[in-house]
């Protein structure tokens, strides 16, 4: 355990914070109180001091005396002494008070009376008419307990909550530093090539939690990627190492046995075409991902999708018709269908299509291609009367170099659909494939521009 | 013999392509960045330049293009690339290139849309009739005869024969017949234009008459006037 770390924490800090804030407006409560209890004590017996004076002022002058006579008889009069001087400040009766040190006349004051013990004391002077000086007090103790008490209370309280608070700050510091300890091991784990980890998410659903299950997608998404990355390059190798073996073989039999400028040459064509093969197939990759990146956005114009689906159909047509197979295009409707793009391309994928259409219909089937306008745009569909897709394969087949149990004996490379796919993606269009019973159907959807 | 001049700066390639266009019987120049190309170019008498577009020396292929352009220098020029996009394409045809050509290619693919830059620059004449031997097409009427017989052809057909007999005795590619007759770039298009070019021969070489088209191994066509 780190406990300096935990100082360092942001929620820890957080609690700090909102503690000190708490504290501060705490204090400023405490003292507003303060000082509105003060000043209605004082106010309080300010009033009694005053009423207490104008009860014995409307007395008869002979009777003051005897009143403060019978009043200090009563033993509770000492919290609130009444006492009567003589001019000169020397007391004639009632209680045993000294003369105030700083008299002030008929307005309240403190003063301290210091025999027999000291006792702080709230009082009123008033001459009367004889001559004589009337004292009538009340002792600060009860007040002073009271604060006294009310500031204990208050400081204990501060204490408490100021310990509590610091003790809550650790510990909800102790937590997240718990789980950021938890998400950079998970990290670090991911960093060093453990792409199968995942960063501790909680039940509770926090913001941290949250936080850590979008960066989980982001590293599902990551490690997809990465498997896809790998298997794009185990199948480059393994596709490229096919066609190489064969070059090395016919090159390696051409210098065993070939005599004749005729042999050389003929095993020279046989080479050059392997290479055409290999090179053809580093082409459509870099195609795709260049198709991929999406640079070609910038030659997107608008185009009639119907153009280029005629002219896709009248460029296969001898292609189909030499293998037996009906090709057709069925337009919905007449009008021109628009959308923004690049028209090589939205050829490309088509053609792409119909070549698959053609390639994998045995003779005497048929294909069709159809241009009609759908609620989500454009929509293209490609459908043929062949082998099909195994719905289990649907997704896979777009993969690059994936090719369907079927389809291994036909010329190809496995990376027509990825194109398709690829351009589609770039397009924003929607690919889907279809599996029905017999045949395939394959339909590209084109958002078409709002207009 | 025409005289071709290659701005190319990889050494290895330079030379291929110097190999292919002697082979093919052109005289080469050589220039190896864009400084020394641009001034070899504006002082030289070619009938063609290949140009690379991506080139050292402060000045790159379409920087020259337009150096060229702008100084009323017309040679035919055409454009090697690795980038492939369109808009480079249209930049490139933009700047004053008259074709483009995207890397890498086949030899036969050069050398065969040198000629028609060569030939082209010799100016378009107004005809109505294009001849090659017995083979005639009325480019009015659209109508073609071959030693006198109407053949019937497909609108398609007609431009793609049309194309060959303008080239004629020069080779044209499966790609320069794709791109001229649909417009669009599309790399496998090769093996679907030689059924093409089968239905076309099949009405244009009738039994009886001397074969004009001739298959070039490779990638290419011949239509042989002469034959």
């Amino acid at each position: 355990m780190r406990p300096l770390e935990i100082l360092k924490t942001t929620s820890f800090r957080l609690a700090l914070a909102f503690l000190l804030l708490f504290g501060a407006a705490a204090a400023l409560l405490f003292l507003f109180v303060d000082w509105q209890m003060h000043d209605f004590l004082d106010k309080r017996s300010d009033e009694w001091l005053q009423r207490e004076m104008q009860s014995i002022e409307r007395l008869p002058a002979d009777q003051v005396t005897a009143r403060l006579v019978i009043r200090a008889k009563d033993t509770a009069s000492i919290e609130r002494p009444f006492s009567l001087f003589d001019g000169h400040g020397n007391q004639i009766a009632g209680n045993s008070v000294d003369y105030p040190q700083n008299p002030q006349f008929d307005t309240p004051f403190d003063f301290v009376d210091l025999t027999p013990v000291r006792v702080h004391y709230r009082g009123l002077l008033h001459r009367l008419p004889d001559g004589g000086v009337l004292l009538i007090a009340q002792s600060l103790k009860e007040q002073r307990e009271f604060r006294e008490t009310l500031e204990n209370a208050t400081l204990f309280a501060s204490i408490a909550t100021a310990l509590l608070g610091l003790l809550g700050a650790g510990a909800i510091g102790l937590g997240s530093m718990r789980r950021l300890d938890a998400i950079s091991d998970a990290a670090s784990r991911i960093m060093q090539g453990d792409l199968t980890q995942r960063l501790p998410t909680g039940r509770a659903g926090g913001d941290i939690d949250r936080l850590a299950a979008v960066v989980n997608h982001m590293l599902d998404e990551i490690e997809r990627l990465m498997h896809e990355v790998k298997g794009v390059c185990d199948n480059i190798a393994h596709d490229m190492r096919t066609p190489l073996t064969r070059l090395l073989g016919s090159l390696e039999r051409a210098r065993r046995r070939a005599t004749t400028v005729e042999e050389y040459s003929q095993s020279v064509e046989e080479a050059l075409e392997e290479i055409q093969g290999i090179l053809k197939t580093f082409s459509a990759l870099l195609r795709i991902s260049e198709v991929e990146d999406g640079l070609r956005r910038s030659g997107f114009v608008d185009l009639d999708v119907k153009t280029i689906a005629r002219d896709a159909v009248d460029f296969f047509e001898p292609a189909a018709d030499e293998r037996g197979i009906s090709l057709a295009l069925i337009e919905g409707n007449d009008e021109p269908a628009i959308v923004s793009g690049d028209p090589s391309l939205i050829f490309e994928a088509v053609a792409n299509l119909i070549d698959n259409a053609i390639k994998f219909t045995p003779e005497g089937g048929r294909a069709v291609v159809r241009i009609d306008k759908h609620s989500d745009g454009i929509l293209i569909k490609v459908e043929d009367t062949g082998i099909g897709i195994r719905p289990e394969d649907a997704e896979a087949v777009l993969r690059r170099f994936y090719r369907a149990e079927r389809s291994r004996h036909a010329p190809g490379n496995g990376l027509g659909l990825s194109l398709v796919s690829a351009i589609a993606r770039l397009h924003g269009m929607k690919l889907q494939i279809d599996t029905p019973v017999s045949g395939t159907s394959i339909s590209l959807t084109i958002p078409q521009p709002a207009n | 013999m025409s005289k071709i001049l290659v701005v190319e700066d990889d050494i290895g390639t330079a030379s291929e392509i110097e190999a292919a266009l002697i082979d093919h019987g052109c005289a080469v120049i050589q220039a190896a960045d864009g400084k020394d190309g641009l001034v070899k170019a504006i002082s030289g008498d070619f009938d063609a330049i290949v140009l690379d577009r991506m080139l050292p020396g402060g000045v790159d292929g379409l920087g020259i293009l337009t150096a060229l352009r702008a100084a009323s220098v017309q040679t035919p020029v055409l454009i090697l690339s690795a980038l492939s996009a369109v808009d480079e394409r249209v930049r490139g045809l933009k700047a004053g290139g008259d074709d483009y050509l995207t890397k890498p290619f086949e030899s036969l693919e050069l050398t065969a849309r040198v000629d028609v830059l060569v030939r082209r620059r010799s100016g378009p004449v107004q005809e109505t009739v294009l001849r090659a031997g017995d083979l005639e097409i009325n480019l009015l009427t659209h109508s073609v005869t071959r030693a006198g017989r109407v053949l019937d052809l497909l609108p398609r057909e007609y431009q793609l024969l049309e194309y060959m007999v303008r080239h004629s005795g020069q080779i044209v590619t499966r790609t320069m017949l794709f791109e001229e007759v649909w417009h669009y770039r599309y790399g496998e298009a090769t093996n679907v234009i030689d059924v093409h070019i089968s239905k076309i021969r099949k009405k244009v070489d009738l039994p009886g008459l001397v074969p004009m088209i001739r298959t070039l191994r490779g990638s290419g066509y011949v239509l042989d006037a002469t034959a």
